[in-house]
């Protein structure tokens, strides 16, 4: 029996069209962008034509997309990029509990250096309270960074509202869309976002390769320093034959997105259908208001390392939260902040389809899930 | 029968070919490697324990075809094992941390992790066996490779404990091992013997390495003779086992060994007299006791007071307050409080206590 994949919030294989791009950046034209001569044009113009194909995806300006190396990367300048550029009273970061890492880490480190961070709370559904923060946007507050949506729960943020509520105090909008995007429709401009990341890996792209929106005007201290590439925010030879990937992935994605969401959200559906009608216990997180494709669900009294471990020995790829651990294991921050006891939140693990998930698939992986909470439900010590 | 094994994975031959026996065999297996020190703790420490040890496990289980998960143990090997030798070393005492760690955290904390995945055993790549005995009791034997025998570390896990072990490469020589490994075509096959002694950096001992590890103060003193003549001065008890001769003040007209170690007034006594080191008699207490009831009778026995020691023709009488009074056929040096005392009766381990 074929494995199935049901990862895909981690990460997605790559698309065979963006592979057929890739090779002519890694066969034909190697040169680097930077070179005057024809080589040197040759990779420029690929990475232009990727530039605009990024930008296409999210409603941009083919200028307005620097390119990184990846989505932490594209977080991390957003907000260290901001604090960078800050100048007088205006330094504070206002983000969510629910956060990715390469959103929390950064604003951790700068909090460690004496900037007022703020983390919003979220409700049971792991959705940002609106009046908190509106309660917290001053004057003093330079950043706001809310993601789209959440990695572990699919739960979309009211990104668009929180964006109007921040652009009256004048702060600078970021938002982590590392998972939205591709899955999505996302406009820049009705979101009203000044900073925007995401990612090629989670588009059927390469990895490698990821972009920051940043909208005319916004100011931006770099990270690195040492060329004029990406308007010197992120200088450095481009990884052309990855930015290529990305910007065909970004191509494929546009066109595709509303079919594969319809299909996606389908066959999530009838994944989660069979699983609350088959087990006991069960429950899904993240509220209606959801990605397509993700599907976190909670087995009452279930160790989620120990599905997530016995599925992978049937050949079923899915994640939790955290990694295998002895001592007060760390459980989901995500489902944390949430309002779930650590217990509940070990209890949870995270299925995400993609474009490559077959309805066959789908009832298998089902029949796998119900199969294992049955052994576990009979083996448990 | 097939069945749902976790195969402990040092990343050394041992276990990996243990892994091997067992896939061969038909099991399911998921290989597991502790973490038991932080990559920062390591101080490129090339021991059982490091990175390189899950790199290399990682790397054997994807070549025999099975999942291989690492298992953060630190914080609890830290309060298991490291803690309590740590605590030991500062009452003058040798602890012997691999019996902790065999009994709590490898058929321990691993055995309760594997059953919460519905694997109801844990294999390792120690030398020593299992089998039944006509009651269809279990008996721990020890490894075939006699210069390699692990019993030893063994003998305080529970019966119930060793029902759910599997020690595949016990019936094994250490050359055998080696020649699977490379039939087997492993990564691991060339790996040096890792040397039971996690967390230390090269050129440093055991008991100072937990002792910075726990920033703790040492208990310096005054090094003494039998007649209680000053010799020198220490800087910390710790690193001081009975038995010992390295480290002592030099100058002495003749050879000495550490006697005695006082944790109340941090004093160290020394002998040059070797037959003071010796004794017939200790009491063993906390007895794991492996063959039925304790013996009512005095039992004829043979009895391991240390890793790598030859064991000893001894007689051992249970007391009323569950110790055991272990007579010596012939007198043995240097028994030292802290270390595990292990009985045997031929091939097949009788029990534990801990040296009082």
């Amino acid at each position: 029996m074929s494995s199935i994949y049901a990862d895909y919030n981690a990460t997605t294989p790559l698309d065979p069209e963006v592979r057929a791009a890739m090779n002519e950046a890694l066969d034909v034209s190697f040169g680097n962008p930077s070179s005057i001569h024809s080589a040197g044009q040759a990779a420029r113009r690929l990475v232009d034509r990727a530039r605009a194909q990024v930008a296409a995806l999210i409603g941009a300006a083919p200028d307005e997309i620097v390119f990184t190396s990846g989505g932490t990367e594209a977080d991390n300048l957003a907000v260290l990029g901001v604090a960078g550029a800050a100048t007088g009273e205006r330094g504070g970061i206002v983000t969510s509990a629910v956060e990715h890492k390469a959103v929390l880490d950064p604003c951790t480190y700068l909090r460690s250096n004496g900037r007022v961070v703020t983390l919003l709370p979220v409700d049971r559904d792991g959705r940002v309270d609106l009046a908190a923060l509106e309660a917290t946007v001053k004057p003093n507050v330079a950043l706001v960074s809310l993601m789209l949506a959440n990695n572990d729960t699919g739960t979309l943020q009211p990104v668009a509202e929180a964006a109007k509520i921040a652009q009256a105090s004048g702060a600078l909008v970021h938002s982590d869309a590392v998972q939205a995007a591709g899955k999505l429709p996302i406009d820049v401009k009705k979101l009203g976002v000044a900073l925007l990341s995401f990612s090629s890996h989670k588009i059927h792209g390469p990895k490698g390769a990821g972009a920051l929106f940043v909208r005319y005007g916004a100011r931006l201290a770099p990270l690195v320093h040492g060329g004029r590439q990406e308007r010197t925010l992120r200088p450095g030879t481009e990884n052309v034959p990855a930015i290529v990937g990305f910007g065909k992935a970004c191509e494929l994605a546009k066109t595709r997105l509303d079919a594969d969401a319809r299909r996606v959200a389908e066959l999530r559906d009838r994944f989660e259908k069979q699983i609350l009608a088959r087990t006991d216990g069960t429950r899904t997180n993240g509220g209606d208001s959801r990605l397509p494709n993700t599907s976190n669900i909670a087995f009452a009294g279930l160790d989620g390392e120990a599905i997530t471990i016995n599925l992978d020995m049937l050949g079923m790829a899915v994640s939790t939260g955290a990694a295998c651990n002895s001592a007060d294991k760390t459980p989901s921050h995500v489902l944390v902040a949430m309002g779930q006891t650590a217990a509940e939140a070990r209890s949870s693990v995270r299925f995400s389809f993609g474009r490559d998930t077959t309805d066959e698939e789908i009832d298998r992986a089902a029949n796998l899930v119900v199969q294992t909470v049955k052994f576990l439900r009979e083996a448990r010590p | 029968m097939s069945e749902r094994i976790a195969i402990a994975m040092s990343g050394g031959v041992d276990s990996s070919v243990a892994a091997a026996v067992l896939k061969q065999a038909g099991h399911t297996l998921i290989g597991v490697t502790l973490k038991l020190q932080e990559c920062h703790d390591a101080h490129g420490s090339k021991s059982c324990c490091g990175v390189d040890g899950i790199t290399r496990a990682r790397e054997v289980a994807g070549s025999l075809g099975f999942p291989h998960y690492v298992l953060d143990c630190v914080k609890d090997f830290e309060q298991l094992v490291l803690l309590p030798a740590w605590q030991e070393y500062a009452s003058g005492r040798t602890p012997s941390p691999c019996l902790s760690c065999n009994e709590r955290v490898k058929f321990g904390l691993l055995l309760d992790w594997a059953a919460r995945l519905g694997i109801p055993r844990v294999a390792t790549g120690h030398y020593a066996r299992l089998e039944k005995d006509q009651a269809g009791q279990t008996m721990l034997l020890r490894g075939c490779d006699t210069g390699k025998d692990q019993s030893y570390f063994l003998a305080g896990l529970s019966l119930s404990q060793l029902d759910r072990a599997v020690f595949p490469v016990g019936h094994l020589r250490k050359p055998e091992v080696r020649a699977l490994a490379k039939n087997h075509g492993l990564p691991t096959a060339e790996t040096p013997e890792s040397q039971d002694a996690c967390l230390v950096a090269p050129g440093e001992s055991y008991s100072e390495m937990l002792r910075k590890h726990f920033d703790a103060p040492a208990r310096p003193g005054e090094i003494v003779d039998e007649a209680g003549k000053l010799v020198g001065q220490h800087s910390g008890i710790h690193v001081f086992t009975i038995g010992q001769r390295k480290g002592l003040p030099a100058g002495a007209p003749a050879r000495r060994w550490v006697k005695a170690i006082s944790p109340e007034t941090g004093q160290v006594t020394v002998t040059s007299d070797v037959s003071e080191l010796v004794d017939t008699e200790f009491v063993a207490k906390r007895v794991n006791w492996l063959a039925g009831d304790l013996p009512a009778q005095p039992l004829a026995c043979s009895v391991q007071v240390r890793y790598r020691h030859p064991s000893e023709p001894a007689t051992i009488t249970a007391q009323s307050d569950g110790t055991l009074r272990v007579t010596l056929k012939t007198p043995v040096k240097a028994i030292t409080p802290g270390q595990a005392a292990v009985f045997y009766s031929g091939e097949r381990t009788l029990g534990r206590g801990w040296i009082g």
